[in-house]
């Protein structure tokens, strides 16, 4: 969701390597520590990145990025389309996340 | 046109193959006509397509063994039109078999015996040569100093072929089926079983007997014999073309000469049969094949096929488990329920990740929720019932499940029931269970939560507010040494200061080690103060304090300057967050990762003094695992370079003899190399000396438990030797791999014959599972 550059092809490529996902759908109040422990789950996750909402400042999307595709790959058979405070999980593939880039 | 003269055999290949892989799958018409149908395609298509369709036909003698009798009757028509290619079939099964053996592609071995076994009744092999066969696999019992893992193979393989072709051997081979069946008998009674007791999930057999693999499909074998050979579940389709087939002619298995061992061959581990349901589980429905029948044997297997097939798509998955075959006639969820914990609950480890199972439970209970949320509560109820002789380590993989499951249904559980556990001893397995799951339970949601969902009377299980607890400023901080440097540290954190003037600040800390003789090694104090301060301004979430590592990482390098030093930190990380667990499993591993503590120092303060009250607390194994994982994939990680440079090298060696081209930069020199020779070393060593202290440790502690038990007059095993027997057993498990390679150290060195012998044991146990 957050593309900046480059062709289509490229972006496509950069997917099929990625081992960074974005996480949406979830609970103002969900916290990193909570997605921490949930993705955890499937691999060694090396960080996770909290996005803002510019005026309210409440959590509004993470990036889960693990050491190993493996790991992602799983969080997406897993995961995706289970339950955090309540709420169903939407996981997705992301080209990598780039400090600043939001 | 040349376009589409090019792709067509292509195209004819790829129906070919989707013809042949989807046979057997839900259709209009019969499997009968089905299967007639597709023979004559296969029979026109064998002048062109012949080593194309036996290719495909033997990927699916190994890729779908649920599917055996459909592929059998399938290739018993092919051979009735056309002996010729029949005969190729079984040559290239046979030379498949002996290159599975050969391998040690175990699984491969026993469906292909299977698909041959079944072949005899397809009329496509002569029942005395596949006689032979499984005769000279029940020999490899007399091989002389042989580990008892490679005879457990093959007698498995024969026992569980018989019942497709036990019923045709009785008929036309009795004398010799009575005479193999003695012959196993014989190897079954005499069987070593040390591994047992290790591998079992509940070391009580009340209600159900938790048996041993080989002896328990003995005995369901034994019975299928009582019954004449005559079992229930296997579909047969082959019955339908009797008159075809009988008119066929047989092929001969060759004689075969098993691959000899050798010492690179690894062998299937032993395991436990996994029991908690009978027929009196599931009153309503139909009725559930006894633990001795061969039915359960057989639909076992089945639905453990299925979920290999499917483990990476949750809702195939699911799917394909409630459209079992026969499901009318079954307590089918009861059954699916077994098997998904019998997999959960696999000791050493589970094949699959452990979320795994829980998303499939998950998806179970969406697709079926009239049923199948009874037999999993019924489930968790029977769990929990006998969780005083569960092993170690799967109490934890309840815990852990459970709590994931109960976050997908609104923490929602009758808690009411679990009341009485309020009187138990603090160290009893249900109130550590309910302490772990509800640990688990406040990590994927808050404290609050818990408050108001669980009756009064468990509120000692609740967990505590995670909040940090900074001690220079509680009540009577003033009189504590170094009050005062903690607070201008504060403030100096607070504005930004450098990582030179923290370390600046609390330069000048006295040293409570100090002595007139000895300059020590570290300073303890201003540890303290400095940790303390910083985690507790960055304990607002994981990134504030992971920032707060890194941008101090300079300060934290200075104050770790030995393994007393890094045991010193993690004193000071739990003093502050002790209510934290999560948090202190985050920071340690962090730490890890950037190399201010060593491996060692976590493992020795894990079994230190000051951590001994939470010595029987999940998180803490959470940590010495977790630790143990990192030094393991640093060693994998040296490896990797190494060899890489190695290859890199090689190959640049051979480009400069054939043309002197030197463009490629990264070619690394002979020093290079052995730099990171010495490096692989290195971590190596490491690691084994990691797996030497923490085994060391523990005989320790457990010997003084035993001998203090002992002064005392006490009986030693109590509910703190089970859980500390149990993390020396989950050590060698989780780690199997590793711990394998220093088996002769670890004999000569630590579990030698003058420990306690209920220590020595679960070493003795551990190495069964190769012996």
């Amino acid at each position: 969701p957050l593309f900046s550059a480059g062709s289509r092809a490229e972006q496509e490529k950069l997917l099929k390597l990625s081992s960074t996902l974005y996480i949406g759908n979830l609970s103002f109040y969900t916290t990193e520590e909570q997605i921490y422990e949930l993705f955890s789950r499937c691999g060694d996750v090396k960080r996770v990145v909290m996005g803002l909402d510019r005026f309210k400042k409440n959590p509004m999307w993470f990036f889960v990025l693990y050491y190993s595709r493996k790991d992602a790959e799983n969080a997406m058979r897993y995961v995706n389309g289970t339950r955090l405070d309540d709420r169903i999980i939407r996981t997705d593939w992301d080209a990598g996340f780039i400090e600043g880039r939001q | 046109k040349r376009r589409r003269v090019r792709s067509e055999p292509r195209d004819i290949e790829d129906r070919l193959e989707s013809l042949i892989t989807r046979v057997g799958e839900k259709s209009t018409s019969s499997l009968e006509s089905n299967l007639e149908g597709l023979a004559g395609v296969l029979e026109a298509d064998l002048p062109s397509y012949r080593s194309k369709i036996l290719r495909i036909l033997s990927d699916c003698v190994t890729r779908m063994p649920e599917k055996t009798t459909i592929y059998t009757t399938l290739v018993g028509l092919l051979n009735a039109r056309n002996y010729n290619f029949g005969g190729e079939f079984v040559e290239l099964l046979v030379k498949n078999f002996k290159e599975y053996l050969k391998n040690c592609q175990f699984d491969e071995a026993r469906s292909t015996l299977r698909f041959l076994a079944d072949l005899v009744n397809c009329n496509v092999i002569s029942i005395g040569s596949l006689m032979n066969l499984i005769e000279s696999m029940v020999e490899v019992t007399q091989e002389d100093s042989i580990p008892q893992v490679r005879s457990d193979w093959f007698v498995y393989a024969v026992l569980s072929c018989l019942p497709w072709v036990g019923r045709e051997l009785y008929e036309k081979k009795d004398i010799e089926l009575d005479g193999l069946m003695r012959k196993i008998e014989t190897y079954v009674s005499k069987r070593q079983k040390v591994h047992h007791s290790a591998l079992r999930v509940w070391q009580s057999d009340i209600p159900h007997p938790q048996e041993e693999y080989l002896d328990c499909l003995w005995a369901q074998i034994v019975k299928l014999q009582g019954d004449k050979w005559i079992e229930r579940h296997i579909i047969r389709p082959y019955l339908a073309f009797d008159g075809v087939l009988c008119e066929a002619l047989q092929h001969n298995i060759p004689q075969l000469t098993i691959p000899p061992h050798h010492d690179e061959c690894t062998y299937p581990f032993p395991f436990v049969v996994f029991r908690f349901f009978d027929y009196t589980d599931c009153p309503e429905g139909p009725i559930l094949p006894g633990a001795h029948s061969i039915e359960r044997f057989l639909i076992e297997e089945h639905l453990h096929r299925i979920i290999d097939q499917n483990y990476e798509d949750r809702k195939a998955c699911a799917g394909a488990l409630l459209s079992f075959p026969g499901k009318h006639k079954l307590p089918i969820e009861y059954m699916i329920t077994e098997v998904i914990f019998s997999q959960l609950f696999t000791l050493p480890v589970p094949k699959y990740l452990e979320i795994f199972h829980g998303s499939l439970i998950l998806e179970l209970c969406r697709v079926q929720p009239s049923t199948m949320p009874q037999a999993l509560a019924q489930a968790v109820e029977m769990l929990y019932d006998r969780l005083d002789t569960m092993n170690v380590d799967c109490i934890d993989r309840f815990a852990s499940w459970f709590a994931y499951h109960l976050n997908n249904f609104q923490f929602r559980w009758s808690w009411d029931d679990w009341k009485p556990a309020a009187n138990l001893d603090p160290l009893h397995p249900k109130t550590k269970f309910m302490q772990n799951a509800l640990q688990k339970c406040l990590r994927l949601s808050y404290q609050q939560r818990l408050v108001e969902l669980l009756p009064e009377e468990l509120s000692h299980v609740i967990p505590k507010l995670p909040t940090p607890y900074y001690k220079y400023s509680s009540e009577g901080a003033g009189s504590l040494p170094g009050t005062m440097v903690a607070h201008q540290l504060a403030s100096a954190i607070k504005e930004k200061c450098t990582p030179e003037e923290a370390l600046l600040l609390i330069k000048d800390l006295p040293n409570p080690l100090h002595d007139d003789d000895v300059e020590p090694t570290h300073n303890p104090l201003k540890i303290e103060v400095f940790v303390q301060t910083l985690l507790n301004l960055a304990s607002k979430s994981f990134s504030h304090c992971f920032a707060a590592i890194a941008k101090f990482h300079y300060v934290f390098r200075m104050l770790a300057s030995s393994e007393e030093a890094q045991i010193c930190i993690l004193r000071s990380m739990f003093e502050l967050w002790k209510n934290h667990q999560q948090m202190m499993c985050v920071f340690i591993d962090k730490l890890l990762k950037t190399q201010i503590l060593e491996c060692s120092a976590v493992a020795n303060w894990v079994f230190s003094k000051e951590m001994a009250p939470e010595f029987t607390k999940g998180y803490v194994w959470e940590i010495l695992h977790l630790t143990i994982k990192k030094m393991i994939r640093h060693v994998e990680k040296m490896q990797t370079e190494l060899s890489e440079a190695r290859v890199r090298l090689q190959k640049a060696e051979e480009d400069d003899e054939d043309s002197g081209d030197d463009s490629d930069k990264d070619i690394p020199t002979e020093e290079m190399i052995e730099r990171k020779e010495e490096r692989y070393d290195t971590a190596q060593s490491d690691l084994k000396n990691l797996f030497l202290i923490i085994f060391q440790r523990f005989i320790m502690i457990l010997t003084e438990h035993i001998a203090q038990c002992e002064a005392e007059g006490k009986n030693f095993k109590n509910f703190w030797f089970k859980w500390t027997t149990g993390r020396l057993l989950s050590v060698f498990f989780q780690h199997h791999e590793q711990v394998f390679k220093y088996i002769g150290t670890l004999e000569s060195l630590l579990f030698t014959s003058d420990i306690d012998q209920n220590i020595l044991s679960i070493f003795q146990q551990f190495c069964a599972l190769k012996s």
